[in-house]
Parts: C-alpha cells; structure tokens; sequence
C-alpha cells in the first residue's frame, strides 16, 4: 500500500516539477513555421553573453527567426557542451556555436552537418574550420596586442608586468594573451614577471590567484593584464584589497558596471572591449544568409576598441562600455 | 492492581497495541502511586517496551487512557511527554559527551535571555538538583566524557528532576554499571521516591526488584499476568508469572563429559586486559566466565580470537601454537560469537545465509564464483537444525528476533566447523525460550565432543550449565573451580574482592 | 531523544512484527510491488520522468522530437559518459566507501591515454596506459585508506587535488591534444549515431551494458562480491568472519578506479583531448547516480541496475529540458530535487520496512 502511494508520489513530484520549468521555459517556443536557430554560449552566466544574447534576438526578429538561446552555467564543462550540441541538432535548423573548447567540439559539430544542420562558430575559434559556415569573433590577437600596446606606453616602455591567464584550451583568451606577450616583446626593457598561473573562469578564484600573485611579488609589479571579465574582477577586488588600486597599471579585456567605474576612478587604466552584441546580431545574421543560400565570409571580425580613463564618454565607447544586455 | 485510580501519580488504563498483525498490548492497566517504585517486568517482547514507548510518547495506543497527576496525558511525541513530566532512563545513555554536566542537564531547558545563556541563573538549579541526588560532589563544569558511567547516569537523572520529571522510568538501568554503582543509583532512587515522585523500575534482574522495589507488574504476552506488593512474593513465583512455565525448565541440561585438552592460554596479555591469562579447556567442556563489566572477559576471548592485539603470551590450539587472528583461528577451529550482535556479531541489512556463511564460502564456491543454490539448502539445513523461524534464508537478519538472530551466529560458527566456541553473553537480550533453547544447544555440543567458552554476567545461567567457572576481575583471571564448588556468593566475593588484590599487584608490578 | 534512539532494539523489534512467529505463519512471498519499489524502483522511477517528457514535448508544436530514436539514441551515450565510472562507485559505495577523486581520476587516465596517441603508440597501448593510470590511483586511494586509516571521503578529497596537480604537471599545463588520425579506434566510440546504423548504439553504450552485466554478476554470485556487501554492512562482523579487510578494500578502490580509467576512455573519445581539468565536478554526477540508484552512503547497499537507471535519469532530465528549451538552472533544480526525493523515499521505505 505505502509503496503504491510513495511511488505515486515520486511521480507526482516529478511530474510537477516538470510540467512547472515547462511552463516557466516554453514562453520562447511557440512554434510558427518560423526557422529555429540554436544559440548556444560558453555560459551563460557572464554579461558579456547577455550582451550577446541581446544581439542575438536583435537579428532574430529583424530575420524573422527563432532564437533558442541554451548555455550551460559553467564555462567549463564542455563535456555538458558537446551533449548540448548532439542534443539540440536535431531540432534546429542552424546552430551558432562558442566553442568552450576547439578541439572537443568539432566532432559534434560535425555530426550535426552530417544531418544537414550548419554552425556558424563565435567568439571563440574550432580547430577544424572546414565543416563551419563561418567564424565570427573579436579578433582576439589584436585585442591582446593593443593591450600589450597601450600598457608600454602606460609604462613608458620599461618596467615589469605580470599576466593572468585564462583555463588552458580556450582559443579566445589564448589569443589575448599571445597578442599581450608579442607586444610587450617589443620593449626589451619590460620585464614578464609572471604569466604562468590560470585563473579559469570563476572570479573568486581569480581573486585568490591575483592576491598570491600580487603577494609573491610585492613591490616590483609596475601593471598587470586580465584577458577576460571574471579575471578581470578578481585582479581588481585583489588590487582594491592590497591597496594597491590605482598605483598599478591595470589593463583588462572585456566590460562590467564595475570596471566602467574603475576606470573612472583609474583603477583601471585601460579596457580592451569587444562587441558582443554586435557578435550576437553577426553570428544569427550570417546563419541566416547561409540558410538562404547566400555566400558568407569565412571570417568575420567584430571589432575591437580600447576605452580609456580619457575616452570613456565618447559615444561609442558608452555604448560599448555599457552594451544592451538581454534578460 | 486494585489500588483506586485516583491517588495513582500515574495510571495507564486498558492499553491495547496493535501493530500489523501483532497484538502487542490488550487491555494492559499500570498504576504507579507517588513515594512508589513499581517494577515492571516481563520477557522480552511481554510488552514492556511498547507500554513504555506510548508512556512516552513514541507510540499511540488504539484504547486506553492515561492520566499524570489526574490529568489526561496523550503525548504526541517523546517532547510533549517530557513537557508533561514523563522522563525516561535508558541503558544506554543520551548525553552530549563534549558538552559539561551543567550544559547537559539543562539541555533544552537553558536560562536564557535573548538567546544569551545565563549560567548564572542556571547554576543553583543544577546543583540543587545535583544536592537532591545526593551528589553534591559532582562538578557542573566537568565534561560528561569524563564521568564514570554511574555518574552520566546521576546527569541524566538529574536532568529529570530539573524537568520537573513527575514520572521516572527507569529501563533496565544498571545493566551496564558495576556493583558499587549500582548501590548508588538505588540510594539515589530511594531519594526520588521520598520526594514523592513515582517511579518505575524495568529489570531482568528481580533481585535487584527485590531490594528496591515496593511493588511490581508482570507483562506476559501483551497481558497483565500479575501484579501485587512485592512482599511476601518468592522470585521464582515471579519467575513463574513471566515465563508461565517453572524453573526447572529454564536450564535443560544435556550430560557431557570433558577428553583431552583442546585449547591452552599461557600468559595471555593484551593491550590492556586480559592480564597473564592461564586456562585449559577441554573437549566437551563447558567453560563459564563470569566478571563484572569491565573485568575483561570481552577481551579475553577476543584476544584468543585475534580481533584484539595480543601483546605477549601463547595460544595454544591441540598443543600447536599459533599466532592469534580471525583468519587463522577459523582456521585452527575456533569460533567466536561477539556479544554485540548488532554492532559486530551480525551484517544487519544483510540476508541469513549470508550472514551465517560469511566465515566460509568455500564449500558452495568454485574459482571465487558462488553457487548460490547449494548455498541456499545448506542454509535452510542449519536453520531447521537449529529452529531459526524465518520466511526464507534470504530474509534480512535485522528482520529477525534477538533470538534468532543469536541462533543465526551460533550458527554460523557451527558452519565453519569450530571445535572450540567462544561465545560472549550468547544469551543477553533474549527471550526465556530462546535461552532455554541455546543451553540445550551448547550442552548438545559439549556431548558432541566440541569445547565451550561461555561468558556471562549472569550466574544463575553459569551455575546452571557450566562445568567449570572461571571469575574475572581487573583483567585477571582471579579463580577458576569445578561448579559445584562455586555458588552464586562466591563468585560474587571472587569478582569484587580480587580488586584489592590486584591493585596491589598493579603497585608492585610498576614499582 | 527517543524516536531518535534504537530503542530496545532489534530483537524488541521483531517480537512485536510477531517476530518469528508472526512471519512463519503469514508466511508471504516477497510480492510484485515489493520487488518494483525495492530492486525496480529507480528503473521505474526512470520509465516515468521519461514518459512525463515525451508527453510534454508531444504536446508542443512541433514537438514529438523527443522521442525519436535519434533522442535515445542521445541518451543512451550521455548515459554512458556517467553510468561507466558510477559502476566502479557502486562498488565502492556497497563497500561503505566514497571516492571523490573520481572524476580527477578520470581526467587523469584520459590525459595520460592522451598522451599515448600523441606519441604515437599503437591504440591498444594508449587505451592501455589510460585504464592502468585509473587501476594505479584507484590502488593508491586503496592502500593509502587502508594503511593510513584515515576516513575515504578525506583521502579521496586529498587524491582528488593529487591526481589533477599530477595531471597538470604531466600535461604541461594544457590540454593534450593528438592529432585525429592517431585515435581513429575512438573516433566513433561514444558517437551517438553509429554507422553502419545497425549498430543502434554507440560501442561505448555496448561496452557499459557489458561492465554492468559483469559487475552484478560479480556482486551477486562471486565471493568476492559477498565480501564487498559484507565490509559495507558491517565491518567488525566482516572482520569476525576472518574476511581480509584490508584487502578486500584495496580490492574494491582498485576497481573503481579500473572503471575510472574505463571512464577515462569514454571521456578522451567524447572530448578527443586529454585535460586533466576536466575530472572537475564530475564527481558529483557519478556519486548521485548510485545514490539515486538505491546506494546508501552509509554502506552495504546498491545495485548496478539502480546506477544505471540513476545515471539514465540525469541524462534524461538533460536531454528533455534542452528538448524543451527549458533553461539549464531548471535542470540544476530538477536533478537536486531528484536526488532529494530519492533517497527521501529510501529513508521512508527502511523505516517502514523497520516497523513492520
């Protein structure tokens, strides 16, 4: 008797939760013969993929498409990632995709052209570009290498400088960090005191990484550069924490209300920015186009811009700064 | 019993139980009068536990009434029971080791004052509950790890009366307390009877009844089999009541007689107990050990086993020596029954057969693979031979009665072919029945031709069916004779006096 | 205090059920419904939270995708990605054990097999050194709890930071990344769609259905598995009993890490890359499935068939709610609650089970 009612129990329970984050998740998928295009980000939980994302629906109401935006919460798990991918091919027309990893994701990738489903890749490159429509991204070298730029000029071309790194095999950010170090080798006089540590994508980490880095080589450190926004808020509570905010040169890549602050305050010195939203519209406007058999570029660069204490209330740079970000 | 209702502290009328298909109480009335201390006794599963369980608060009843102090009381749970001035003393004890005494007896009564804890209000309530007890000596600051297990029990009584504990039932108290302990705690519960309070008293031990109970109630079956003033009642009428059945039935004995030496001690010691352990046991001997808890006799058997280290001394098995572990002794032919079925003798969660055969699959294995068919007749033979009354051998054992599950590892060391049985307190915790069941088993070993080491605290039970007795105390072996030389004041004088002895010895040894 | 006591206690227990009396003359056989709530229970828990998804995707437009072959087929090999190194946690969970450097195990194992296609060895060689590093930490996890005597969930937690700074070491810090051809035998190992397509499921769910197969056998029928059961239900009564508890545990985490270097396997074939970052939070995952499953984390009780259901329902709930659309915090919420329910119905059938 008990087992009957616990069992009906369980399946209540389930069928209630189920039918409940239905309800709560099926506002998006009503169906009208509309094309569906998958949206898929490395996480979901940063700003700059709600940035993206806004774009992102921009495109799909001015195309008339379906946007099924899906992420997983953690910019790691590709494992998650590839199963989204296998998951939702099935079910859409086109995917665009930001590659947690460039390696692990071209296999789905390429199981979903084998029926038929095309994937733009943005923001972050896959190895194999053969089997992707196109590839739409900041060009993350050249961000790298303004930063490296401008920081020898902070630094009037001598001094030290240390880096933190991103986790090892994400493209985008390897990029930022190869740009970083090609520039500054330029100036034989600026020292690298520390580029070996990664702070992977989790700010609390990043802090504690930054506050040991900046510990282990107190009083040399002239500047510093973070490749992405949780590093870049970990590197900042670090410097705040030390007191050493605003006597460091501090260069960071990617955008946040914080950092806008930051940089008011010169806490910041200089942030690399992309346009994700700008990403977010290109990606679903290019799969479009490639949907209705148009020729699309192979490589399509978003831009890159560096705000600065001097140039933050330009315009565009508020724009950029501060983009629109969806829900 | 016919006392009127109305002056009873206590009174529980018409209590009936059912559980499932069990009728555990039926019509069951106790009535406890203040300045009393009624005994409730019975066999396990007379339904003691349950009446006490609805006394407070555990179980409901399906008829009856209760009433405290001429109140109808109908706890919902053991809280409100406390609440309502019900408390119970268990065996095992229910305090906070970490915490002081203080902290302990006003557990969930603390003076307090916005959430800050005000010991200095809470100070003079415990002491004067302390100084009730006659304990003065205790000091509330002292961590309950520390204490003795007498004292825990003076905290957890103490935190009774500062409960303001109309009732006080105390379950089989002294079952882990030592002679002198067990004087204290009858001082302290004559107090509690001056005071007014009514008090309930459940024990095995109707000798213990005797001297401090003023009245008791006999449980048989769910039923009130008897109930009256305790004067003028012989123990064995009371026997009588609980068991339904005389004496003389209790101890069936099978004849037996001792051959040649089968497993020698020389000089065991372990890590604390035994001390300089030297015995003879021969086949189709009955062995009994009789020591106070703490005495080491736990240890003594589970140093000849290997379960605990053995730090000098040798064990002989047929003459051959051999170093002692579980392996290896079931190997040599011994085996060994733990006095903690639950914690160590049995795998609860686990079916009987494999609990019985765990000691020796290899008879129903082939290259590490089992045949569980064969496994499963053999099983089925062992649990007819010796009447385990189960559904199936594949039953969970946790699912069986204390006897049962005894007779399950009693069996499993006949399966693994022991000739020399250790069997620890193989009866504790078992109905009259069963017990009378394991004697005539280990008496039927003994003419079998296997040898028998029989550890118990209960001499009644070692005079009836050993052939030697050995007593224990502090570690030692402090005498060991013929039964017929022994009686049950002897034994007594021989566990208590050699504690002198031996302190003397223990100066000597490390001067 | 008192309901949360014993009580007088097991033997008071079964004389009130009537104890042996009682049961002898009922006398009733295990029925139907006992068996589906116990062994059955999570596979039918499963067949629900399948269903209730295939009828919420049948019911929206467009919708009956979910249940498709294709859908099952998708399943199945995320199943797999968890069920294979849960099968090894099974065992170690009957034990009485847990094992939380799994998933860094895992990682472990694919970075070192990684690193054999890397350097060309022949496929049987790298797939070798992957499953051996899993069988070497599972014995180190195994021979550090016995000779140390310190708790497992500690010196699992202590491998855990072991076998992924190792790995890191190992790997210099970056993923390990062979060249495609030299894997070409994984290529398709845990692809969900086969070919040829008669193939139905991927190698990797083959193989798993097969270590499943051979775990219970070897739990039910092998002294080896009796022991397991034995040391996880009570460890004094499994040392009474002259079994070699030291052993058998060293035994039991060898397993588990032989089937976390399995996993390892499955892991390098899904990712194609060896990092050994990747075991992170995959231990989670794994340790649920067989406490969905049944598992007790207090030892003595699990079964493959309840890990498998468990992992099969985690991947169900991933795949239904990406079917649906339904965003990745409600999975996160729907699988908590799973978990939850689970073992609060475990708990709430041995307490009725104890009262009976």
């Amino acid at each position: 008797m008990f087992k009957n009612r616990s069992l009906t129990f369980l399946a209540m329970s389930v069928l209630g939760v189920a039918i409940g984050t239905a309800i709560a998740g099926c506002g998006s998928s009503r169906d009208d013969g509309k094309r569906r295009i998958a949206v898929i980000p490395k996480g979901t939980t940063h700003d700059f993929w709600k940035s993206v994302k806004a774009g992102a629906e921009k495109a799909g109401e001015e195309f008339g498409v379906n946007i099924i935006w899906t992420g997983t919460a953690d910019e790691q798990d590709k494992e998650k990632q590839v199963q989204l991918v296998d998951s939702l091919a099935g079910t859409v027309d086109g995917i665009c995709l930001a590659p947690i990893d460039r390696t692990s994701l071209v296999r789905p990738v390429e199981r979903a052209k084998k029926i038929g489903v095309p994937t733009v890749i943005f923001d972050s490159g896959l190895e194999d570009s053969e089997i992707t429509v196109s590839y739409v991204a900041t060009d993350n070298r050249k961000g790298g290498e303004m930063a490296g730029e401008y920081m020898a000029k902070l630094l009037g071309g001598k001094g030290s400088v240390v880096m933190l790194r991103y986790a090892a095999g994400s493209e985008s950010t390897e990029q930022r960090e190869a740009g970083f170090l090609a520039a500054i080798a330029k100036y034989p006089d600026i020292k690298i005191l520390a580029d070996d540590q990664r702070a992977g994508s989790n700010a609390q980490v990043a802090l504690q990484k930054s506050s040991s880095m900046l510990q282990a080589n107190r009083g040399r450190i002239d500047g510093v550069f973070t490749v992405c926004e949780p590093n870049n808020k970990g590197m900042l509570q670090a410097l705040e924490d030390e007191k050493l905010a605003g006597e460091i040169m501090f260069v960071g890549f990617d955008s946040d209300p914080r950092f806008v602050d930051a940089l008011r305050e010169k806490k910041m010195h200089g942030i690399v920015l992309q346009d994700p939203f700008h990403m977010g519209y290109m990606a679903v406007k290019t799969m479009v186009e490639h949907l209705d058999g148009k020729e699309v570029e192979k490589v399509i660069t978003t831009g890159e811009y560096l705000a600065t204490p001097e140039n933050m209330d330009e315009p565009r740079m508020k724009e950029l700064l501060a983009p629109p970000k969806a829900e | 019993m016919q006392n009127s209702v109305a002056d009873s502290l206590l009174a529980m009328q018409g209590i009936s139980k059912r559980f499932g298909a069990t009728q555990a109480l039926a019509d069951v009335s106790f009535s406890v009068r203040g300045g009393e201390v009624m005994a409730l006794v019975g066999e396990n599963g007379a339904g003691k536990s349950t009446l006490m369980k609805i006394l407070s608060g555990a179980h409901r009843p399906d008829a009856g009434a209760i009433r405290v102090a001429g109140r109808t009381f109908a706890p919902g749970s053991p809280q409100q029971a406390r609440d309502a001035g019900v408390a119970m003393i268990y065996q095992e004890l229910n305090l906070a080791p970490e915490l002081s005494v203080e902290d302990n007896i006003m557990l969930g009564r603390e003076a307090s004052r916005f959430g800050c804890l005000l010991r200095s209000r809470q100070r003079p309530r415990v002491e004067e509950a302390l100084e009730l007890l006659g304990h003065g000596e205790l000091r509330p600051d002292a961590p309950v790890r520390s204490l003795s297990v007498g004292a825990q029990q003076l905290v957890e009584i103490a935190r009774a009366l500062v409960h303001d504990a109309k009732v006080i039932v105390f379950d089989e108290p002294t079952s882990s307390l030592t002679g002198h302990d067990v004087e204290h705690l009858f001082t302290v519960i004559r107090r509690l009877r001056a005071t007014g309070r009514a008090i309930v008293y459940i024990s095995h031990f109707l000798e213990e009844v005797r001297q401090l109970c003023d009245r008791y109630t006999v449980l048989r079956d769910g039923r009130v089999a008897g109930a009256d003033a305790l004067e003028g009642v012989s123990e064995s009428d009371i026997v009588s009541l609980m068991v339904g059945r005389s004496v003389e039935e209790l101890f069936p004995t099978v004849p037996h007689a001792p051959g040649d030496v089968l497993l020698s001690l020389d000089g065991l010691c372990g890590e604390r107990f035994p001390i300089d352990a030297t015995l003879k046991l021969r086949r189709g001997e009955i062995l009994g050990v009789f020591g106070l808890v703490g005495a080491g006799r736990t240890e003594l058997l589970r140093s000849v086993f290997g379960l605990d280290a053995v730090k000098s001394g040798r064990v002989r098995v047929c003459g051959a020596t051999f170093s002692p572990a579980p392996r290896s002794a079931i190997a040599k032919g011994l085996g060994f029954v733990s006095e903690d079925r639950k914690g160590e003798g049995l795998a609860q969660g686990r079916s009987i057969a494999d609990n019985l055969t765990y000691s020796r699959l290899q008879p129903y294995s082939t290259m590490g693979w089992l045949r569980l068919g064969a496994r499963r007749a053999a099983v089925q033979r062992w649990m007819t031979q010796l009447q385990v009354k189960a559904q199936s051998p594949e039953q969970d054992i946790a699912a069986l009665s204390g006897g049962n599950q005894q007779k399950v590892a009693i069996a499993r060391v006949l399966h693994q072919d022991a000739h020399a049985l250790l069997l620890d307190e193989p009866t504790r915790g078992i109905d009259v029945g069963t017990k009378a069941e394991i004697y005539r088993l280990i008496g039927q070993l003994a003419a079998e031709g296997k040898a028998v080491v029989f550890v118990s605290s209960y001499c009644p039970e070692l005079l009836a069916v050993c052939d030697r007795i050995a007593v224990m105390s502090r570690g030692r072996i402090a005498a060991i004779r013929d039964t017929n030389e022994w009686n049950e004041h002897a034994i007594m004088e021989a566990a208590i006096a050699t504690d002198e002895a031996t302190g003397d010895d223990d100066e000597r040894k490390s001067a | 205090m008192n309901e949360s006591r014993p009580e007088t206690r097991s033997e008071y227990r079964g004389n009130l059920s009537g104890g042996s009396r009682a049961l002898a003359e009922n006398g009733h056989r295990t029925s139907g419904w006992q068996l589906l709530s116990t062994t059955l229970g999570p596979l039918l828990a499963l067949c629900i939270v399948w269903l209730v998804f295939a009828f919420l995707d049948w019911t929206r437009p467009l919708g009956g995708t979910f249940a498709e072959v294709r859908s099952f087929q998708l399943i199945v090999v995320h199943t797999a990605a968890v069920a294979v190194p849960a099968l090894g946690m099974t065992i170690i969970i009957i034990a009485g054990g847990i094992d939380l450097s799994v998933g860094a195990a895992m990682a472990l194992a694919a970075t070192v097999g990684a690193y054999g296609f890397l350097n060309g060895y022949p496929p049987a060689v790298a797939i070798g050194m992957c499953i051996a590093t899993g069988l070497a930490a599972g014995v180190a996890n195994g021979a550090l709890i016995s000779s140390l005597r310190v708790v497992p969930f500690i010196v699992t937690l202590g491998t855990m930071m072991v076998f992924q700074g190792v790995g890191r070491f190992l790997a210099g810090d970056t993923p390990i990344r062979p060249p495609r051809e030299s894997f070409a035998v994984l290529d398709e190992f845990q692809a969900p769609f086969p070919t040829p397509a008669w193939q139905m499921f991927s190698p990797g769910v083959w193989v798993m259905l097969l270590l499943g197969i051979l775990v219970s056998i070897t739990l039910r029928y092998a002294v080896f598995g009796r022991h397991v059961f034995a040391l996880g239900s009570n460890e004094a009564t499994a040392r009474l009993c002259g079994i070699n508890v030291p052993l058998t545990r060293v035994a039991v985490y060898a397993l588990g890490g032989l089937f976390a270097g399995i996993a390892g396997v499955y892991q390098f074939a899904a990712l194609g890359e060896g990092n050994p970052m990747d075991g992170i939070g995959k231990e989670l995952p794994i340790i649920a499935a067989v406490v969905v499953g049944g598992g007790s984390l207090s030892g003595g009780r699990g079964s493959v068939l309840g890990t498998l259901s468990g992992a099969a329902i985690m991947a169900v709930i991933n795949h239904g709610c990406t079917t649906l659309n339904v965003g990745d915090m409600y999975q996160d919420i729907l699988i908590g609650a799973i978990i939850i329910a689970a073992v609060a119905l475990d708990q709430y059938r041995q307490r009725r089970m104890a009262d009976k």
